[in-house]
This record gives C-alpha cells, structure tokens and sequence, in this order.
C-alpha cells in the first residue's frame, strides 16, 4: 500500500481552483418576479422540417393516418400516389418551401398538392413523403418520451424561413417578405423591446457569429449569410445601432459561459447555424448539439427554473397531413416538431393544443406582465399550459442519444435464477437438520478433550 | 451457577463482545467497490428501481449471498442492511467456532476460540462489509464441524452433510472449492477414518446436487450467464499479479495476531495422544487455502478468511494447555490461566480491531479491508443534483462502482482495458474518450485519491480530460489527516468535475 503522493494531489488540487475561480460575466440577477415558477425561457429554432416528417410515427401523436396515400398529380388521379416511407440513409434535398409551394401544396385545405408542386419545380416530390423516426432521431424520440411533445405547433406564417423568424420575434409579418432585403425590416417592436421596458434580460445566441455580418452586407443576387436569413435582429436598425441592444446578440459559446456562471437571461433565443438539420444537412449533428445544449442547461442552477423549447422555423417542403388553420392572410403555416422541457412538464405527454411561434411570446408575456405585440400574440395559447407548476420540479433527466425504451435489458427471469439457488439450499439445510436430528436423538454431540 | 451455564453465559458475552466490535460505526464509512458490486447485484436481482438497471446481475461469482441480500434490499434498499447481514454470517461463525473447537479440544478450548475470533481484526473487518467471504467462511467452518463430527463418532449422514454443507460454501464464493482439497488430504491422512468407498461417492453426490443451481441458473438464464462466466474464467486466468509474495505475512498476519498465531502454533503442536484427528483436520483446513492463495498470482486481503476459525480454533487450543490454575493469592480463589490469557489476548486483539474499524486510510485504500471514506458522500452528491441518466468518467472501475451505487449514475471507469483479456468482462471500458466526452455522451469526469495512488498515469490522463473539456470541479469530498508534524491537514480525496464540448 502506497502513500498517496504530493505529486499527484497538487495538480488536481490546482485543477480544482483554476476552473472554480474562472471569472465569468456579470449578469444582472435582478429581473422581475415572473407569474411562474419559470424564470428561464430558451427557444432553439431548428431548421425546415414537418411534425409528420420526424414524429408522423410516433405513437400516440396525430401522425400519418391509416391508409395515407397522397395523390402525384392531385388534378389526375389516375397518376398514382405515393405513401409515406422511410427515408434511413437515402440522400435527401433541400425541398422548396416558399409561399407558392406552401400555398400549391396546401390546395385549399385539401392537403394534396405536395407531391405535385414539387415536381412543378422539378424536383423529386415523391421526397416530400418521406419520413424520418426512432432510428434517425432517437434522442428527439427519447425527449418525446420523457417531456412534452406538441402535435398541433404550427409555423406562423404560410411561408419560409425569413418570415417565421419576424414572427417568432415581432408576433408579426414584418415587412411581408420571406426573404431579408437590403432595405431591412420595418421598426416594429419586438418581444426583446418588451422585455427592456421591464428590465428583463434576454440574449440572441447564434452559433459562429460574425458581428460585422448584418442585412447591409446583402447581395442581390447572392447567396444570403445564413445569421441574416435566420436572426430577424440583424435587419433592424435599432438593434444594429444601439450597443446595449446589439451587445445582447452573442456568439452561442456565451451561453454555455452564461449556464456557468449562473447568468443565464430570462429570454434566451438559440440560432444553431452549422448543424441547424437544414436539409440536406445531418440530423445527427444537429440532435448532438441540442443535447449539449440541454444538457448543459440540465447542469446549471438554471435547470430548476426553466423552460426549453425545441422547434422548427417552416416546414421545409415536407408532408404533413394536418390543415393548418387559417387565421389571416399569412397563416398559420404546416405543422413543425415542437418538444417542451422543463422540470414542469409532465413526463411523455403528447399535448395537441394549438400553438405557434407566437405562443412563446405569449408564454412570455403572461410570464412577466407584458403588453402584446400583435394581435396574434395577443389571441394565441401560451406553450405554458403544457407545463404543470403543481408538481415537485423534475429532477433533470438526461436522455440518452440511442432509442431508449424503458429499462433496455430486463435480464434474465429472476425467478429461474432464485429458484435453483432457494432449491440447493434447502437441500443442503435439509441434511444437515436430519443429521443433527438423528445425533440428538443418540444423546448430542460429544465434548472433546482437554488438552 | 453450574459449569454449563457459566459456559453458556460466557459464550454469550463473547457473542455481545463480537456483535458490538462488527456494529459500532458500522454505516460510517460508505461501501468500497466489491461491496457496492454485490449490493448492487442484489438489487438487480431484486429489480430495485435505478440501481436494476445499472448493475448486471451477473458477474463473477455464484449468487447465494447475492440472492440473500435481494431479500434484504427488497425490504430495506440500504447499504447498512447489506452489511448487518455480513455482521449476522460473522456472530455465526463465531459461534460455529465456538462448538468446533469445544468438538475438537472442549469447552474451555471453544470458548477460547470463539472469543479470539470475535475479536480478531481481520474476521472483523471482513465480516462487517458486504462481501462473499464471510458466508463463504460460515458455511466452510460448518463443513469443518460436520468433518469433525463424522471422525469422532464415523457416522455416514455427517460426511454427507459436510458434503451439501461444502456446496453452500463453493455457492458462497467458487474459490471456496479448494476446501475439497483439503477435505481430500484429511482422509488421505487419517487412514484410522476406512472410509467407504460409497459413502465418499454419496457425500460427492450431496455436494454436486447442492451446488448445480450454478451452473443451472447460468444456463438458464441463457447466453448472457453463460458467456459472462466464460469470460471471467478467462480473465481470471490471465491476470496479472496485483500484490508482492509477502503481501499475506505482511498483510493478513497482523490482521490475524501475531500472538494468535503463535498459539495456533501451539495448538498444531500439541502431543498426538491429546490431538488425534484433529491436528491433521485443522492443519489440512489452513495448509490448503494458505498454499493455494500464496501462489495464485492474484491476491486480496479477505481471502484467506477461510482459514481464520481454524487459527482460531488451534490458537484456543493451544491457550488452553497453560496451567489450569493460576494462583495469584493463597487466600482466595486461584484464577483459570487460559481464561485470563484469553481476556488479555482478547482484549488486545480488539483494541486493535476497534482501531482498524475506526483507522481510514490517508487517501489509501485496499480492497477488502472496509469502506471508501467519501465514496458515499460523492455519489449521494451526485443522486441529489446531476441530471438522472448522466454518465461519469472515473479512473479506474472501483471508484466508478461506488458512485454507481450510491449517485444511481453510469459509471466508466477509464484504465479499464479495451482489451478483453485484461479486463473483468463486467466492465465496459471507455474506447474513445474523447469522442464520448466531445459527443456529451459523458457529462462528469471523477479524480479520486485512491484510484489516483494506484495509477498516476490514469490519474494525469482523467485530470487532462477535466481540463481539456472545460471541467469546473462542482462538488469536493475532502479529509483531514495529521501531518507529520501533528497539524491537521484538509486534502481532498474526491473532485467531481462537470464537462462539456
């Protein structure tokens, strides 16, 4: 047996006080009292994908119906129609989704023309049928089993990617484009504008972001930068050009620094850029990082009081089957995955309220007493009627990344292992017992000798 | 009072004197890593919620105890519950000592015996942890006394007993198998005995039929019980040596008594008219597990349990031969002398105990000598406030089952071999640790003293990942040792880092 050595200690020693001392920013601690025990709201908008898309299978969701079979041509019926599949490994593309393919698929609430206004565009239409489950997004699934699965989360706007965004911050269609444009968005108040006039905090998280990248740096023509398409913020001018406001928009590595040192803001919004699951990009990366965003979180002080939701920016040109409903000119769009966690969400709930991006700024404004935007956010449902406050917060759960069902190996019957055990040992005490029996009867044991 | 009831009174007071040295303290320091194994065998056996299914039920070992203790943790899922089953196997062999060695020398000669294993260190370290030798040593000390029995009055239904009584040791632990050795080289060496030829078949037969739930649950539990047994066969067989040659005089000696030791010398030694059979039947009890341990490459601190009670046995014997009277004044009663031997040796013998029992480590620890102070306090640490379903990095496994135990949190250990033939087939090793923690497939890296004292290397590989991966210590069991110079000293013995990409 060896002492332990000095030398070993003191490293671990000065490991230990390096990284428990490491400095970190300073956030105020002083937001307003919320109306919930939820003092955390994170959204992480993910990329282009249809509730049936990844959940259509999922039991005890209101995915494909029996018998689905959508027509190729839904004008000629005779053309044939394709069911959905499993697409597993085949290569995929990035179907298109403006508002002509949404309205051409969409064909009046018929829900038949997705097939067709591909192939329109020629593009393989029969794609759009395509579904992905448990084996493609087995940690999505395993968030489904363990925290709230929303089955009737639409995209806010019959469109793309752009104007879901303005939506999900503005509650609004902005200026009515689905793309960013040089001459950026008009100066309508956004839900961060709220949340300043009460001194709430927030922050806008992008991954790899490049502050020097705004919609001025927009070129006809050209390719957009992806934080552009997807960060609304950096259309407005307002946010561009004042400091506070524009130093609240921060590279995602802040939010693992802000989880850390217990900075989190009360409004964090997550813009994933490299592994957003765009098509045709990997699903695998984008459920990784999700899960180091989670977990994270599952790890901070924050966890005890917060709410992440986990959703999708427009439908990306896949099939859905649920007609979405139409409350103005813009919307509501196709349905989208939508999870819910939060140590207030009951566990594998499947919840079919009806809801979009706008349910999150209503979710916010009920949270802190703020004024509506829009009228849209004033009449959605909040995300936070899936949450129950009556119940003890949930410890964290960390799901694991392969398809979880319940405890994977019941193991061997116990009973054909107990039994031949209970069976020998009562052999054995059985004959040691007749043995003594039959010595008592001859007068005991002996004694032996002193020595 | 008659001589019986004085017997019977002091066989209770030895009884109270070794149940108080195995309780006292004895949920004070958490399990150590063979512990938090079997327990957590049992509460697989016993589908304790969590901890099912965190531990595979099998491992190495047959699972009588284990069965034992899934009972106990169905009614009480506990670490002191394993360990007041321990307590209960250890009262009973000292009891069971007691009649072997007043079969083999008398009365005066068990109460010796039964004394100096109540308080002997060793037999009380290893019979308040949760481990398979103390029942394994129970049951072999009955087949001592069924032996013992069948050469005193040659009656069949004894050696059969001895017999079934051999399969629950061998369904204790397999390494109780060498006893068979032993029995063998007793009746090879007392031809006094004529063994009949069927008897010795029918015995055998006792013995086969009480252990084939063995190799009858493995093959019905299917393939998983089957391969796992074949593979520790297999890794059994190749690993290396852990201890130096002299690691039982240095190690267990001590544990033992020296002084114990020289009476059990004694015993051996005592005049064949006053010894027959019983020289040959104790000495064969010890010779064979003594000589099979020393040279099988691997070696642990509790395994030579077996040959306790026998020491035991010889060394009452041998205290037993001083004068019968000690005649300290000529005008009252003159005392027993193997009686005030036997307190004054008794009471050394469990101070010693006393202060094994309350004597952990600084930072050190070795396997089967009691608990992991801080083991405990970490994992429960861990249950209280790491999301359920993380994973944990450690050095090596014996830390990594602790924490599984008590925080309900999978555990690798990272020096376990991705090479099968190097590594306890229970074990999952950790590949690629870098993917895994890139992936945030593991969430919390473990740096822990007694792991780090074993390897420096595993040592300086976890803390590299800790800081590699942004490790923030989140939680710190420490311990306060007296320096050299008499200061106390704070150090800690446990830091538990969180990790992220």
């Amino acid at each position: 047996m060896k002492r332990l050595s000095a030398g070993l200690l003191a490293p671990a020693i000065l490991l230990a006080v390096l990284v428990t001392t490491a400095p970190g920013d300073a956030q105020t601690g002083s937001d307003p009292e919320p109306n919930t025990p939820i003092r955390h709201v994170i959204l992480l908008m993910q990329e282009n994908h249809t509730f049936d898309n990844y959940f259509g299978t999922y039991p005890g969701a209101d995915g494909f119906p029996p018998g689905l079979c959508v027509p190729i041509d839904p004008n000629d019926p005779g053309d044939g129609c394709v069911e959905p599949f499993h697409i597993g490994e085949q290569p995929i593309q990035d179907l298109d989704h403006s508002r002509r393919t949404h309205r051409l698929m969409y064909n009046e609430g018929r829900m038949n023309g997705f097939i067709h206004a591909l192939n329109q565009l020629n593009q393989n239409g029969e794609l759009a049928m395509g579904y992905y489950d448990d084996r493609d997004l087995p940690y999505y699934w395993n968030l489904a089993d363990e925290y709230v699965l929303f089955d009737r989360f639409f995209s806010s706007a019959a469109a793309g990617s752009f104007m879901n965004h303005v939506y999900s911050v503005t509650g609004g269609p902005g200026a009515g484009r689905d793309r960013p444009t040089l001459d950026g968005l008009p100066d309508d108040p956004t839900i961060f504008d709220r949340l300043e006039e009460r001194g709430i905090s927030w922050k806008f998280y992008i991954q790899n972001y490049d502050p020097e990248v705004n919609y001025h740096d927009l070129v006809e023509g050209a390719p957009r930068p992806p934080q552009v398409e997807w960060v609304p913020l950096l259309s407005l001018d307002r946010y561009l050009q004042t400091p506070e406001l524009f130093a609240k928009i921060t590279d995602l590595d802040e939010y693992f620094d802000d989880l850390r040192n217990d900075t989190l803001p009360a409004f964090s919004y997550i813009k994933v850029v490299g592994a957003s699951e765009h098509p045709p990009g990997s699903l695998l990366a984008g459920q990784r990082i999700t899960r180091s965003l989670l977990q994270a979180l599952m790890q901070s002080e924050a966890w005890s009081s917060s709410a992440f939701l986990i959703t999708y920016d427009d439908w990306g040109g896949w099939y859905d089957h649920v007609p979405p409903p139409q409350i103005d000119e813009q919307g509501l769009g196709f349905r989208v995955p939508a999870l819910l966690i939060s140590p207030y969400a009951p566990r594998g709930v499947v919840d079919s309220t009806t809801l979009d991006y706008t349910s999150v700024l209503k979710f916010l404004e009920e949270n802190w007493d703020l004024d509506p935007l829009t009228e849209r956010d004033a009449l959605a449902n909040s995300i936070g009627q899936a949450l129950d406050y009556e119940q003890e917060p949930r410890q964290a759960v960390i799901v694991p990344s392969q398809r979880y069902l319940g405890p994977a190996e019941q193991g061997p019957n116990r009973l054909l292992i107990l039994l031949p055990y209970a069976a020998g040992t009562l052999l054995a005490v059985g004959l040691v017992a007749a043995a003594f029996r039959r010595s008592r009867k001859s007068g005991g044991p002996p004694v032996g000798n002193e020595p | 009072m008659d001589e019986a009831a004085r017997h019977r009174v002091a066989l209770a007071a030895i009884l109270a004197l070794g149940g108080l040295l195995r309780l006292v303290h004895l949920g004070a320091i958490g399990l150590n890593s063979d512990e938090a194994v079997y327990l957590g065998q049992a509460a697989a056996l016993a589908r304790v919620p969590q901890l099912a299914d965190l531990f595979p039920i099998f491992r190495a070992h047959p699972l009588l105890v284990q069965s034992l203790l899934a009972i106990v943790m169905r009614l009480a899922p506990v670490d002191i519950a394993g360990r007041l089953l321990a307590v209960a196997f250890g009262l009973a062999t000292v009891w069971l000592t007691y009649q072997t060695g007043r079969l083999l020398y008398g009365r005066t000669a068990g109460l010796a015996a039964g004394l100096l294993l109540a308080v002997m260190p060793y037999h009380v370290v290893v019979t308040r942890q949760v481990l398979l030798d103390g029942p394994m040593t129970l049951f072999a000390t009955l087949s001592l006394y069924l032996l013992a029995r069948f050469a005193i009055d040659r009656r069949p239904r004894w050696l059969y007993a001895a017999g079934a009584s051999l399969g629950l040791t061998v369904l204790s632990k397999e390494t109780g198998i060498v006893l068979l050795a032993a029995v063998y080289a007793f009746l090879a060496l007392t031809p006094s005995l004529r063994l009949r030829l069927r008897d010795l078949l029918l015995a055998t037969a006792t013995m086969a039929l009480v252990l084939a739930p063995y190799p009858l649950s493995l093959a019905l539990a299917g393939n998983l019980g089957t391969s796992r047994s074949q593979q520790y066969l297999v890794w059994q067989l190749s690993r290396r040596p852990n201890h130096e040659w002299d690691f039982y005089p240095t190690a267990v000696g001590p544990a033992i008594g020296l002084l114990v030791l020289l009476l059990a010398v004694i015993g051996l030694l005592l005049p064949r008219r006053q010894s027959g059979f019983q020289r040959t039947l104790l000495a064969a009890w010890i010779t064979v597990p003594l000589v099979f341990f020393q040279l099988w490459p691997v070696k642990g601190f509790h395994y030579l349990l077996l040959i306790a009670p026998p020491v035991a046995i010889l060394a009452g014997a041998g205290l037993a031969q001083l004068p019968p009277r000690l005649s300290l004044d000529a005008q009252r009663r003159p005392l027993p002398a193997a009686a005030l031997a036997a307190v004054l040796l008794a009471g050394w013998l469990g101070v010693h105990a006393y202060q094994a029992i309350l004597g952990p480590s600084q930072g050190r620890f070795l396997a089967g000598s009691g608990g992991v102070p801080g083991g405990r306090e970490a994992g429960l640490w861990l249950a209280d406030n790491s999301p359920q379903g993380s994973t944990l990095m450690t050095i090596g496994p014996s830390m990594a089952n602790i924490l599984q135990f008590y925080g309900q949190r999978r555990a690798l250990g990272l020096s376990v071999s991705p090479n099968p033939l190097h590594r306890n087939p229970a074990y999952q090793p950790v590949r690629n640790p870098d993917f895994e923690l890139r992936t945030g497939e593991i969430q919390y890296v473990v740096w822990d003293a007694y792991s780090a004292n074993r390897s420096s290397f595993f040592s300086e590989k976890i803390q590299a990942y800790a800081n590699r991966y942004h490790g923030r210590a989140v939680h710190t069991e420490t311990m306060t040792f007296t320096s050299p110079s008499g200061e106390p000293v704070t150090q800690p013995v446990i830091i538990i880092y969180e990790v992220r990409p």
